[in-house]
């Protein structure tokens, strides 16, 4: 067995409920256990798995369960009350990804700032360029303001430009639950080539078929603890089973 | 295949961590300056323009209508080096106060060091300062004013000068986050701070400082031998960092303003805002991760 790329161990994070409840100067002061707590939550709680590089793993579970959760702290963009998240390569994270992208400026400026952002090169964005704009297909719009652009082609522009970012780990969080079909497709055949391409891959769907198709490894989140960690077939199976319709 | 290349070969990660923050450093302040010059028909002027007009008024005020007993001749000369450095302070603070509800967006989708958000505010709007240095330079010339030697400490009080605004940027703006009040109350202080430190006035015009025609040199025996020092108003205004940095910053036309004792108090008070805004913002950055 090689190292984990990704290894979780004992991992709990905690929201507040309510947004208006009580914090207080004193918070910042007191130590951690003698903080007030006003009505918080453990979004996730006792979390453990490793990761193999190359592994392709759909999490499961229904609305509010902490699916996204744990793919933001995998992505590290929020970090963990308890536990450890060791990520040990680059991740290029599909979440929120329109996230950079500046309305004021082009399409041009906006893909070098963001492919930058993650950590890009511009020698590397200058090779990459037209492939991105190619996959995105708005050719004609390189030069026009972001904010211009149907909702639609930003969702392409930034899926093209973040998919480029040859990171080892691909997170995907829904985002392609936007887009049209032939886009949609497009999109699940770059997510295999890149499988092939021995990436390790993160995935967050509803979509059984989806998951199926890209994963082999499946983790059942339910009420913020992991209920079972098994092939994708067994996972989806017990889910169904749990919430049948 | 084939179109996609494996990851070993072109993945970004051979910068270092370093080598990646100041890099996106860069692009994020570039952005800023780009955004805010492509959206306006004037550009580069608004940076410009700010200082002019608010020195404009002050040289009216106090030159034309009050009959001026503060600060130094030429005054539009006095006034101007520290009111380009106090904008500077101005806009890094109050931009800090939005930082990150600003860029929520990009902060939930990047793993950059999250002190950048604060950093980059406190470079573009020191490029802004840097940029409007020229409106300074020009007055100087048409009034006659004499640049000497002690312009050579204006790096030093250009590195005070970040490190204090990047120690209130790191305390206010996770903090802000929380309590949303506190936006308001910044640049309510911000606006009392302003008067509180000398801008349109010297800090040798303050109580218990050493007067106008006693030389720098004799200045920290004269203030000595005054009773009160301790409590005298130029005693405590010391420790506003802002009165160090622009007696630095005057000194480069006009030496006598250059008062060692601020400058030291000022460095260390700057210093321990730093300290206090990493450690600040080290407490605060789990929850506000969550928060935004």
């Amino acid at each position: 067995m090689n190292a984990p790329v990704i290894a979780v161990s004992d991992v709990g994070i905690r929201f507040r409920r309510n947004r208006g409840g009580r914090r207080t100067f004193k918070d910042l002061f007191s130590s951690r256990a003698r903080r007030s707590r006003p009505n918080e939550f453990w979004a996730l709680r006792n979390l453990s798995f490793d990761v193999q590089p190359g592994e392709a793993i759909g999490v499961v579970g229904r609305n509010g369960q902490g699916k996204s959760t744990l793919l933001k702290l995998v992505a590290g963009v929020v970090l963990p009350d308890e536990g450890t998240v060791g990520v040990a390569e680059g991740v290029a994270p599909l979440i929120e990804i329109t996230g950079g992208f500046v309305d004021d400026l082009t399409v041009r400026d906006n893909v070098y700032l963001t492919a930058g952002l993650h950590g890009m090169t511009r020698s590397q964005i200058d090779e990459r360029f037209d492939d991105i704009i190619d996959f995105a297909d708005i050719g004609d719009f390189i030069d026009t303001p972001y904010k211009h652009l149907s909702s639609g082609m930003k969702v392409r522009i930034a899926f093209s430009v973040i998919s480029r970012l040859e990171e080892p780990i691909i997170l995907v969080d829904e985002v392609l639950a936007v887009g049209d079909r032939g886009f949609r497709e497009k999109c699940y055949r770059r997510i295999e080539e890149l499988l092939t391409g021995g990436r390790t891959l993160f995935f967050v769907s509803h979509n059984e078929k989806e998951m199926r198709r890209f994963c082999t490894r499946g983790l059942y989140l339910d009420k913020g603890t992991l209920v079972l960690d098994g092939p994708i077939d067994e996972v989806l199976a017990l889910y169904n089973k749990d919430y049948a319709v | 295949m084939g179109a996609v290349s494996t990851f070993a070969e072109v993945r970004p990660g051979q910068r270092t961590r370093f080598a990646r923050y100041r890099h996106s450093l860069w692009l994020l302040t570039k952005r800023d300056l780009r955004v805010r010059y492509s959206t306006s028909v004037l550009g580069y002027m608004w940076s410009i323009l700010d200082p002019l007009v608010m020195s404009a008024i002050y040289w009216f005020v106090f030159t034309q209508i009050f009959k001026r007993s503060v600060g130094e001749d030429p005054y539009i000369v006095f006034l101007l080096a520290a009111l380009l450095p106090w904008m500077w302070f101005n806009g890094a603070v109050s931009d800090a106060t939005r930082a990150f509800l600003r860029e929520a967006k990009l902060i939930r989708s990047t793993t950059i060091p999250r002190t950048i958000w604060v950093n980059r505010l406190v470079l573009s709007k020191g490029i802004e300062f840097l940029a409007s240095l020229p409106v300074l330079a020009f007055f100087a010339i048409i009034s006659g004013a004499r640049l000497n030697w002690d312009a050579l400490y204006f790096p030093l009080a250009v590195l005070i000068q970040t490190a204090l605004a990047v120690g209130v940027g790191l305390i206010v703006a996770p903090l802000v986050v929380f309590f949303r009040d506190l936006e308001r109350a910044v640049k309510l202080f911000l606006r009392f701070l302003f008067y509180a430190s000398p801008i349109i006035y010297s800090a040798r015009d303050l109580p218990g400082g050493c007067q106008a025609g006693v030389a720098a040199r004799h200045c920290a025996t004269t203030v000595a031998a005054q009773s009160d020092t301790l409590f005298s108003w130029h005693f405590w205004a010391a420790f506003n960092p802002l009165t160090g940095i622009f007696s630095l910053y005057r000194a480069a036309f006009f030496p006598q303003e250059l008062d060692w004792f601020l400058v030291s108090v000022s460095a260390v008070m700057s210093v321990l805002l730093l300290l206090v805004g990493f450690w600040v913002f080290a407490r605060c950055e789990r929850a506000v991760l969550k928060e935004i």
